[in-house]
């Protein structure tokens, strides 16, 4: 078998996943990875399938080795004497925001936060360096998360508070049934006692409830300076317009594809204006450190 | 991957609709992301406008906010169209900021209807625009593809 034939195989492989018959293109990108196994681009393509499939580790498997396969012909182009060097090098990378992007859509969902974070970044360093058309779709999957990250971890830290409150009136009352079997005689005092236990415990039970409150107020509207214009989403990558108004990277390359003009002023403005917001997007990445929920608000 | 705007935005103007509009602009219907109805009404005493409501449809493209929506008066036995030198008598409106030129991402939903507020605010002539019935009686074309003629942009 050639790699001509695991091309066609490939080609019918597409056709297949377009009509939505993910189960038959697997089957055929499996065939034309056996045909020619050293084909980054074959198992990005399988990783499809398998993500449609939510076949998670097998996508993450087909992932990898397009990675590894990618920086072999990566090293091997850069070292022989290539034609074209600086292009191929290009499509390597234009693929394995594929595979980053896959991966992280792979890890999501067996709550491996931190992976699927750390490749959606990834992913999204490479389309913002290459002005991919895939740039929005990479941001949402950035914010996403983030999102269910800090959920998760929400999770876990209502659920120790929760299991703190328990033990702290556990042992208001270990403590109260104490000193209520040092004092057996005096009724008035016994009664006394109880009650100012009892009090305690309602106290910190009110004080464990208050900041269960704070935690659902402060998921109101997110601030003003964190959102883009125009997505309206907490921003990953915000770069500045001549005017000094910033925007999310990917919503406003895709608008000045459309018309080169600055959203507020329609004066010109390119791609090469924008400039990168170091600062605001360290604010926006530490506000939603805090309020991962306003990742999808 | 197509990019994939118009959901999510609209999901979070729907929410901050929902939490209030300004005065004299109201939520009629948004059962779903592609057909939204607004009601608005002229706050000053301006004659021509005065105690009417006028119907607003808004439709929406899958590359909204990138795309402008299709904005259009609606006409209804208690909604009449107003009268407006850039409004037709079938509710296609002429307004700068609803064309392919003028439109920006930064606009919405609510922003379009304020300045349709302001738009009729502003105007004191008792009239259709030039050719209205010709151009009611031919038109096939939806909105976006009519290309205006701006003859007034300070309107």
């Amino acid at each position: 078998m050639s790699a001509q034939s695991s091309l066609a195989l490939k080609e019918e492989g597409n056709r297949h996943f377009q009509r939505g018959d993910y189960v038959a293109a697997e089957a055929l990108y499996t065939k034309a990875i056996i045909a020619d196994p050293t084909n980054p681009l074959l198992y990005t393509n399988r990783a499809m399938a398998r993500l449609k499939m939510t076949r998670w580790d097998s996508v993450i498997e087909d992932c990898e080795e397009c990675l590894r396969l990618s920086s072999l012909t990566t090293a091997s182009s850069s070292s022989s004497s290539s034609a074209c060097p600086y292009v191929a090098g290009q499509k390597n990378t234009g693929k394995n925001f594929k595979a980053l992007y896959y991966l992280s859509q792979a890890h999501l969902p067996l709550k491996n936060y931190d992976q699927a974070v750390s490749y959606a970044l990834q992913a999204h360093k490479i389309c913002a360096e290459t002005h991919d058309k895939s740039l929005a779709a990479v941001t949402s999957q950035v914010l996403k998360c983030k999102k269910e990250r800090w959920e998760h971890r929400e999770k876990l830290r209502r659920r120790e508070e929760q299991e703190l409150e328990g033990e702290v009136v556990e042992l208001l009352r270990k403590d109260m049934e104490g000193l209520l079997k040092s004092n057996e005689e005096d009724e008035e005092e016994r009664k006394e006692m109880e009650k100012l236990c009892e009090e305690k415990i309602e106290r910190v039970k009110q004080i464990f409830e208050k900041a269960r409150e704070k935690d659902q107020r402060r998921r109101e509207n997110p601030p003003d300076w964190a959102i883009d214009d125009i997505s309206f989403q907490v921003m990953v990558d915000p770069v500045m317009t001549k005017t000094g108004k910033s925007y999310e990277r990917a919503s406003i390359e895709e608008h000045l594809r459309r018309s080169e003009t600055d959203p507020l002023t329609r004066t010109p403005l390119t791609i090469k204006d924008l400039v990168p917001n170091i600062d605001l997007k360290h604010a926006c990445e530490e506000f939603l450190e805090e309020n991962g929920w306003a990742g999808d608000w | 991957m197509p990019v994939q705007f118009a959901a999510k935005r609209l999901g979070k103007e729907l929410s901050k609709i929902q939490n209030g509009l300004p005065p004299g602009i109201e939520l009629v219907s948004a059962d779903n992301l592609e057909e939204w109805f607004l009601d608005i009404k002229v706050l000053d005493n301006n004659p021509l406008y005065l105690n009417e409501t006028y119907r607003l449809k808004f439709r929406f493209s899958q590359s909204y906010p990138i795309e402008p929506p299709e904005v259009v008066f609606v006409k209804q036995a208690d909604r009449p169209i107003p009268i407006h030198p850039h409004i037709y008598s079938n509710g296609i409106i002429c307004l700068d900021l609803l064309g392919q030129q003028g439109w920006s991402p930064v606009q919405s939903v609510e922003s379009v209807c304020m300045s349709l507020q302001s738009m009729l605010t502003g105007n004191t002539k008792n009239e259709r625009p030039p050719g209205d019935e010709e151009f009611v009686r031919g038109n096939k074309q939806r909105p976006k593809d009519i290309e205006f003629y701006y003859h007034d942009n300070t309107v």
